[in-house]
C-alpha cells in the first residue's frame, strides 16, 4: 500500500529533514508514528500528500510511483488520502454539513448522493444534530471530528492524521481516537501521528519511532519510549 | 460527463456568489469598464457616423452640365461618350427636361409657394443636364473641363462643379474624423488599461481574502480549474454588466442626439444604420463580448500572478 525506500528530504536552510527512510506499510493497517518535534514526521506524511518532494529516494503508495506522477494529476491523488490537520483546517464560514459536502462536490459527486453521504459520514463521527452549526459554534473535539468526517466522505485507501489530539483534551482525544479506530476497521489504512504517551500505549498497534530523520524503531505492537 | 457538467454547474454558481459578495469593489471594477467599453463603442459609432456623411456630402459633389434646349441629340450622346470613357468618371446619368422637373416638384413639394409660382410660368423653364460623378474629389476640376471645351460650345449652356464651399466641409469633416478617432482610440485604451488594473486588483482582493480556503481545496484535492473557475466567472460577469450599461449608453446617446440630426440629408443614412435591430444586436453583443475578455484577461494575470498553483 505505501512503500518508501530510501528516502531522503533536505531543505535549503533547515538541513536535512529525512535520511534514507524506508518503510513499509500493509493495507488497512494502524500505523502510529511518534517522535519529538523536528524529528521528521510532518515532512513524512508532506511526502505522502506530495506537498513536498523528496530529495531523493522512492515512494509508491497505492501502486502509484510518485517519481513519474505529473503535477496536473496530484489533485486526484489526494482524493484517495484523507489528511486531518492538527489545526482542523475547516472553513469557518460553511456549517457543518457544508464542511463535509465540500469535499465532495469538489470530486463532483451529485447533489442527490451527496445529501444521502454526509449524514452517514457524520453518524459515523457522532455529529448527528450538529448539521446546522458552523465550526466556532462546535467544541475542539468536535472540530476534529469534522475533519476527520470531511477526510473519510470520499471513501479514501488511506486516512492521514497529523496530531489530531495535540489540542485536545484527554476526553476528546479519545473520542477522536476511537473515531480513527472505527475507520481502520471499516478497510482503511490509518496512519496517526501524535505525542501523547498514553493513546500509544493503550492502542497496541503498529508504532514507528523518529528520531532526527531516522526511523529508531519499528515494533508491530508497540508502547511510547 | 454528468460529473463534468455538476461541476461546470457548482463553478459558476461560486462565481456567482463572489460576484454578489465583493459588491463594492465590483461596482468600481464595472464602472471603469463601462467607461472603457463606452470609449470604444463611441469610437465606433463616431468612425461610422463620419465617414457616412463624407460619403453622403461627396454625393453632392457632381459635374452638372446644363445643356441648352436646343442641343442636338447626337452631340449631346457624343459628349456623354467622352464622359464616359474619362477613367476618373464614376456614372454618367442623363437628365431630361421633363425628369429635371419632376425632381424639383419632387424636393419642393412642402413649398407650396414656389411650386405655385413655378405653375404660374407654365411651360418648363428648366434645362436638360449630364450629372457626371468622379471618383476622386481632386479630379473633379478636370472632369468639368470636358464639357467647357470649344467642341460643344454650342450645346452646353454652363458647367458646375458643385457646391464649392462643401469641398470645404467635406475636408474639414475628414480632419475631424481622423482627430476624433485618434482622441476617442487613446481615450479607450488608457481606459481599457485602468479597468484591467481595477479588476486585476480586485480579483487579486478576492484571492488574498480566500487564501486559507484555497489552501484548504488544494489539500483535499480540488483540481487547479476548480479553484480558478469561479475567478474567471466572477470577472466575466463584470464584462457582462458593464457591456450591457455601455451599449445601452451608447445606444441612448445615438437615438437622443441622433435623432436631432437625423432629418439632415448627410446623417439620415447613418442614423438608420445604426438604430437597424440586428445593428443593435450587434452593438449589444460585441460589446458584452468585450467586456468579458476584459475581465477574463484581467483576472487571468491575477492569477498568475497570486494564485499560487503551480507549486501544487
Amino acid at each position: 500500500m505505501i512503500l518508501l525506500d530510501r528516502v531522503t528530504k533536505n531543505y535549503n536552510r533547515r538541513g536535512t529533514a529525512l535520511k534514507n527512510i524506508s518503510l513499509h506499510i500493509e493495507p488497512q493497517e494502524f500505523v502510529i508514528i511518534v517522535g519529538p518535534s523536528g524529528a521528521g514526521k510532518s515532512t513524512l506524511l508532506k511526502l505522502l500528500t506530495r506537498e513536498e518532494k523528496p530529495t531523493s529516494g522512492k515512494i509508491i503508495v497505492n501502486g502509484i510511483d510518485y517519481e513519474t506522477l505529473r503535477n496536473r494529476n496530484i489533485p486526484y491523488l489526494r482524493r484517495k488520502i484523507g489528511v486531518v490537520f492538527q489545526d482542523f483546517k475547516l472553513l469557518p464560514n460553511k456549517t457543518v454539513f457544508e464542511n463535509v459536502s465540500f469535499a465532495l462536490e469538489i470530486v463532483g459527486m451529485g447533489n442527490r448522493e451527496i445529501r444521502h453521504t454526509v449524514p452517514k459520514v457524520l453518524a459515523i463521527v457522532g455529529l448527528v444534530g450538529k448539521e446546522d452549526n458552523y465550526p466556532s459554534e462546535l467544541s475542539g473535539g468536535e472540530r476534529q471530528r469534522l475533519a476527520i468526517a470531511r477526510a473519510v466522505a470520499r471513501q479514501p485507501k488511506i486516512l492521514i492524521a497529523d496530531e489530531p489530539t495535540g489540542n485536545l483534551d484527554i476526553k476528546h482525544a479519545w473520542d477522536v481516537i476511537k473515531v480513527l479506530e472505527k475507520i481502520n476497521k471499516y478497510g482503511t489504512t490509518v496512519i496517526l501521528t501524535t505525542h501523547n504517551q498514553e493513546i500509544v500505549n493503550k492502542l497496541k498497534r503498529r508504532v514507528i519511532a523518529i528520531k532526527d530523520g531516522q526511523v529508531i524503531s519499528d515494533k508491530a505492537s508497540g508502547g511510547y519510549h | 460527463m454528468r460529473s463534468k457538467l455538476i461541476t461546470l454547474r457548482r463553478i459558476i454558481i461560486a462565481g456567482c456568489k463572489d460576484f454578489s459578495r465583493n459588491s463594492w469593489l465590483s461596482v468600481a471594477a464595472i464602472a471603469v469598464m463601462v467607461v472603457a467599453l463606452i470609449m470604444i463603442t463611441l469610437t465606433l459609432v463616431l468612425n461610422i457616423t463620419a465617414r457616412n456623411a463624407i460619403s453622403e456630402l461627396s454625393k453632392n459633389l457632381k459635374v452638372s452640365v446644363y445643356l441648352k434646349d436646343d442641343a442636338p441629340q447626337s452631340q449631346i450622346n457624343k459628349m456623354r461618350q467622352e464622359f464616359y470613357t474619362n477613367p476618373y468618371v464614376a456614372d454618367v446619368q442623363y437628365i431630361s427636361k421633363d425628369q429635371a422637373q419632376e425632381k424639383f416638384v419632387n424636393s419642393f413639394q412642402k413649398d407650396q409657394k414656389l411650386l405655385e409660382g413655378l405653375a404660374l410660368i407654365g411651360g418648363n423653364a428648366l434645362p436638360a443636364s449630364i450629372d457626371v460623378s468622379v471618383r476622386d474629389l481632386s479630379q473633379i476640376q478636370d472632369v468639368g473641363n470636358i464639357a467647357k471645351q470649344s467642341k460643344y460650345k454650342n450645346i452646353v449652356d454652363s458647367v458646375s462643379l458643385g457646391k464649392t464651399d462643401a469641398r470645404k466641409t467635406i475636408d474639414r469633416a475628414a480632419a475631424a474624423q481622423r482627430y476624433i478617432t485618434m482622441a476617442s482610440l487613446v481615450a479607450a485604451i488608457i481606459f481599457g488599461v485602468v479597468s484591467m488594473l481595477i479588476i486585476f486588483n480586485t480579483i487579486r482582493m478576492a484571492i488574498f481574502s480566500r487564501g486559507e480556503e484555497i489552501k484548504i481545496m488544494k489539500l483535499i484535492g480540488a483540481t487547479p480549474g476548480y479553484i480558478r473557475g469561479p475567478f474567471l466567472i466572477e470577472a466575466g460577469l463584470y464584462g457582462v454588466v458593464a457591456g450591457v450599461i455601455a451599449a445601452g449608453v451608447v445606444l441612448s446617446l445615438v437615438y437622443s442626439l441622433g435623432g436631432k440630426v437625423a432629418s439632415q440629408a448627410e446623417f439620415a443614412p447613418t442614423y438608420q444604420y445604426l438604430t437597424q435591430p440586428s445593428i443593435i444586436a450587434v452593438l449589444f453583443a460585441g460589446s458584452i463580448l468585450l467586456g468579458i475578455l476584459l475581465g477574463v484577461m484581467s483576472s487571468t494575470f491575477a492569477m498568475e500572478k497570486h494564485l499560487k498553483l503551480k507549486h501544487w
